[in-house]
């Protein structure tokens, strides 16, 4: 990709105002977060969605129950790639190996909620919302970023996918939200940009003189994409490495582009696009296959960002709605399970085991893991120990034990 | 005079709602007298993709009863056939069933000497090339067929003179979502799809066996290796979480219960098929209920839940009526489903007459998802054909809607997630795509769009390199310590070479698959506008707004674009222009359908 000469970023306001005709200038500046201190800290948050297998990610390879459990697709002590005396990772996840062996990964045990779902759409929708057996109509990211920025800005938040995850939906800002950088844009011939750019300035009502709530909520993403979408596309321009990130590296350059670019956000999302974790049937080749370009994709992130100048700013968040059932099923796969690992990857983690490995002998009635520790303590660990944000309970409705992963 | 009529309805619009009682769950029939302009043409919307201004005088003129009748009964309407899908003759024998990865398929060939039809070389490099190349041949094939699938399909939307049939076959594609990325076999795609078209105003508990039934659902759900002694419980799950009753109407033992009903279902080919065998024929307790039950008995036990009858009841009301369902109206709305047995032409006559189908909260507040969006815009600008360039697939699946391709077994979220800052932009980029055809268009079923590795391969082994050099990953710096794992996977097994199956699988696949026709959209906005009689900018405008949305524009707006369109004209004299007005015209209608209002249907 080329380099070219940055343009400050007055000075791109400034040609796209030209461009824009002049009178419209008032509208395109972006309300930007405060100010950020060069120091402060950002948290990707990666979800690895359908229901990643912790069992065959995390090899407990000395463990005989497990064996027992999965004659059929356990990991040979000789396939995994050691760790310890207790645990190996899957063969695919080379890219873990060496976070590891650097001492940037750190490895959360038995993470999961009382009373787990099986579903998909539930499970995901309670991390999604951090309300396990509740609701709640924001994500957890979303109120995080409330917390942190109480007044409207445009880009607290930044999740790159093809919707908007539950996860980020906020109170007070708009997401950013895009899947390809190149394609957010407004494509228009130049006399027409400024009535393209027009958005009415007050919420229009139906007949009868009724509002409309989603005639405002189209208005404010409208005002949203307009004021950001430049400053997306001249990263992702701008944005250049030599880092293999391997086949499918989960949208992590777009991010990596976006923080290299100088924006100010803190907290981005992305995910595994298509459930792809939930490997019923026929796991172990596709599942390795998925965790390497997982793998791959977060350690090229973290090895770029450390080119980039920001290792010391970032932490990546590992995640998914489930683990699998500890007996393999009929068909070389698993099925829907409850307690699961996380990851926290970065610089700034200590890496090695936290928490506690849930016990392979006594299972729930459903042969179902029992969770060790409540998920939202590794929530609150990224919140208070990462990004250093004294929030309250608001967030994640609860007060949670951190984790001394950070230091 | 069509026009008058026309551009009077928004007009009208304020006066003729204002008066009306609250008419929100109001389920009684909406009167005559009532009925209204923007009426018939918020029923055109919601149960086809729009009309002309032609279709909603129409729809107006037979009144409410009458009409309503005519989009679930079809009364009135000759039996036109509508042509079946013409197969490109993609399939070969040894193809079904196909394996489900890459690796399966070598480990198969391996031991039995042949796969999919096709033998292991004896001896030689890369004796199993050849069974690559073919697994290869078939998910590019497939997949490409599967787009003429969806090609046709949106042509039926376009043109059916039964537009219901066709939006309710939308509607149970998402409920009932199959991938293909999954299926892998557009011939059980397009037979689902012709169930949803048949039986989708049928009777649900009919259109639920059939389903659980059907090949591609069995295959999208893994139930075909559901058998005796360990049942695979994805297909009883999914059937009671997002099919019929909704989580919290049962518990994990009766999924398991219900998991061993199903057991020993399965398909041969096209063809449903249960392996006695393989079926558990135990006692099963399901729902509080003990017997030896299968799959029909549970989903029949299923269908006797109120919690079922709710729940696709209040599923369809979203979809077609509003989202803000309350539970007191959805309770009301199941019971009416199931004390008609489950009939769903009768539910949806009853609704789509309701006072509360037309209640003003209903009118304009729905999102349109990225499927009706680009039919009704074909529709509403009199296109008699889904324009080949640009791809329909391409454009329906960069705004979140790529038909045979759900994103999950959950189908399609609807309302605002159909909508973030960038998809917005992508609506209004469609719609430049429409007016001014993007020149530089390259045809998806013929061009890889595989990262361009597929191409690069292909360009090296004409020049002569071999195949391990032409299938090199390109552009990655330093040694093996920094490559990633995936991309040192690719080329370790001698037997074959993955990428050349990838490469030479494309070949095969469009030299077989016929390829779709990349005609432009021709519009003819001029001759439009000059039937309707327009003088002036600002009637141009109202004449837009008019014939594409189905919510009113503020006058700040209208005045802005109608400047704006003076400006591009050189006069405020429509007469005068009518010789170059098309571009222009084309300019306007792009900026207008690009307004976040144009989403609103």
């Amino acid at each position: 990709m080329k380099t070219e000469k940055k343009m400050s970023r007055r000075r791109f306001l400034e040609a796209n105002l030209a461009a824009a005709g002049g009178a419209v200038l008032m509208p395109l500046l972006p309300r930007l977060t405060q100010a950020r201190d060069a120091n402060d800290r950002i948290l990707v948050v990666v979800e690895l969605s359908g229901g990643n297998d912790g069992l065959n990610t995390v090899v407990p390879y000395t463990n005989d129950a497990y064996y027992r459990h999965r004659p059929g697709i356990a990991i040979q002590p000789s396939d995994v790639l050691k760790l310890d005396d207790d645990f190996g990772l899957n063969p695919g996840m080379l890219g873990f190996e060496r976070l590891w062996k650097s001492g940037d990964l750190a490895i959360v045990h038995g993470c999961g909620y009382a009373n787990p779902s099986f579903s998909h759409f539930t499970s995901m929708a309670y991390w999604h919302m951090a309300t396990p057996n509740s609701g709640d109509e924001f994500g957890w990211l979303g109120r995080l970023a409330d917390a942190m920025a109480p007044a409207t800005a445009d880009n607290m938040l930044i999740n790159i996918g093809s919707t908007q995850s539950l996860a980020v939906k906020s109170r007070t800002h708009t997401p950013i939200v895009f899947d390809d950088p190149q394609r957010f844009q407004r494509n228009g011939f130049v006399q027409a940009q400024r009535v393209l750019d027009s958005v009415a300035g007050r919420p229009q009502q139906n007949p009868g003189g009724l509002l409309n709530p989603t005639r405002r909520f189209l208005n404010n993403v409208a005002r949203s994409a307009r004021s950001t979408s430049a400053l997306v596309r001249r990263a992702w321009a701008d944005y250049d490495t030599p880092i293999d990130y391997g086949i499918a590296p989960l949208d992590l350059p777009k991010v990596a582009a976006c923080i290299a670019s100088g924006l100010p956000t803190p907290i981005y999302h992305v995910s595994v696009r298509n459930n792809a974790f939930d490997t019923h049937v026929q796991q172990p080749a596709l599942h390795r296959r998925l965790l390497s370009y997982a793998c791959d994709g977060i350690h090229g992130f973290i090895r770029d960002i450390e080119r980039l100048g920001f290792g010391d700013r970032v932490t990546v968040m590992v995640y998914s709605e489930f683990g699998r059932r500890v007996p393999e099923n009929a068909n070389l796969g698993t099925d829907h399970g409850s307690a699961n690992v996380m990851f926290l990857a970065g610089k700034g983690v200590k890496g090695g085991h936290y928490g506690e490995p849930p016990s392979l002998t006594e299972l729930t009635e459903g042969d179902n893991l029992i969770h060790t520790l409540d998920f939202r303590s590794v929530y609150a660990t990224a919140i208070e120990g990462w990004l250093r944000q004294k929030v309250g309970d608001e967030v994640l409705k609860g007060s949670f034990a951190t984790l001394p992963v950070f230091a | 005079m069509l026009n008058k009529i026309c551009l009077g309805l928004f007009v009208s619009f304020g006066l003729t709602c204002a008066v009306h009682a609250d008419w929100r769950g109001d389920l009684t029939p909406i009167a005559r007298s009532d009925w209204q302009p923007e009426h018939a043409r918020h029923l055109l919307d919601r149960a086809g993709f729009g009309g002309s201004a032609a279709d909603v005088r129409a729809v107006l003129d037979r009144g409410p009863a009458d009409a309503v009748r005519r989009f679930v009964y079809f009364e009135g309407i000759e039996q036109q056939v509508l042509p079946p899908f013409e197969h490109s003759g993609v399939f070969d024998e040894g193809l079904d069933p196909f394996p489900p990865s890459r690796p399966a398929t070598t480990k198969l060939a391996k031991v039995n000497g042949e796969a999919l039809g096709v033998a292991v070389k004896p001896a030689g490099n890369r004796p199993v090339q050849p069974v690559v190349n073919k697994f290869f041949y078939w998910l590019r094939a497939s997949r490409l067929e599967t787009d003429r699938v969806a090609y046709w399909w949106a042509n039926r939307m376009l043109t059916t003179p039964r537009p219901l049939q066709e939006k309710m076959a939308l509607f149970w594609h998402g409920h009932f979502a199959t991938n293909e990325d999954k299926v892998r076999d557009y011939r059980k795609g397009l037979k689902q799809l012709e169930l949803f078209q048949s039986e989708g105003l049928g009777n649900f508990r009919t259109l639920m066996i059939a389903v659980a039934q059907d090949p591609a659902m069995l295959a999208f759900l893994d139930a075909g290796v559901n058998i005796k002694g360990s049942p695979n419980e994805n297909f009883a799950r999914e059937i009671m979480e997002l099919f019929t009753m909704g989580v919290g109407n049962y518990n994990e033992e009766d999924i398991r219960e219900a998991a061993r009903a199903f057991t020993g279902w399965n398909y041969t080919g096209l063809e449903f098929r249960v392996a006695p065998e393989l079926h558990d024929d135990g006692e099963k307790r399901f729902l509080g209920r003990t017997g030896n039950f299968d799959g029909e008995d549970i989903i029949n036990i299923i269908l006797e839940q109120d919690a079922t009858a709710a729940y696709i009841a209040g599923k369809l009301y979203c979809y077609f009526v509003r989202e803000d369902l309350t539970p007191a109206l959805q309770a009301r709305l199941g019971a009416f489903l199931k004390g008609n047995d489950y009939n769903l032409a009768v539910y949806l006559g009853m609704l789509l007459r309701s006072k509360d189908f037309y209640a003003p909260e209903s009118i304009g507040t729905r999102i349109k998802g990225p499927v009706e969006l680009v039919v009704s815009t074909y529709l509403k600008t009199g296109l008699a054909r889904i324009p080949g360039v640009p791809d329909f697939n391409t454009v329906t699946g960069s705004l979140g809607q790529r038909l045979m391709h759900p994103p999950t077994v959950a189908g399609w979220s609807q309302g605002r997630s159909w909508i973030t800052p960038s998809l917005l932009f992508e609506r209004g980029n469609f719609v430049l795509d429409m007016v001014f055809p993007d020149i530089a268009f390259v045809p998806p079923d013929r061009y890889p769009g595989y990262g361009g590795q597929i191409v690069t391969v292909h360009k090296r082994l004409r020049q002569g390199m071999d195949i391990t050099a032409a299938t090199k990953p390109a552009g990655v710096d330093g040694g093996a310590d920094m490559m990633a794992a995936s991309n040192l996977l690719a080329d370790r097994d001698e037997a074959f070479n993955t990428r050349y199956g990838s490469y030479r699988g494309w070949q095969m696949a469009i030299e077989r698959v016929k390829p779709i026709s990349r005609h432009t959209a021709r519009l003819k906005l001029t001759e439009q506008v000059r039937q309707a009689e327009l003088r002036t900018p600002r009637e141009v405008v109202e004449y837009f707004v008019d014939r594409y949305f189905s919510v009113a524009i503020d006058e700040e707006t209208l005045a802005m674009l109608a400047a704006f369109f003076e400006a591009e004209l050189g006069t405020n004299d429509i007469e005068s222009a009518a010789s170059y007005m098309e571009e222009p015209l084309r300019v306007l209608l792009h900026v207008i359908l690009s307004r976040p209002e144009y989403q609103l249907g």
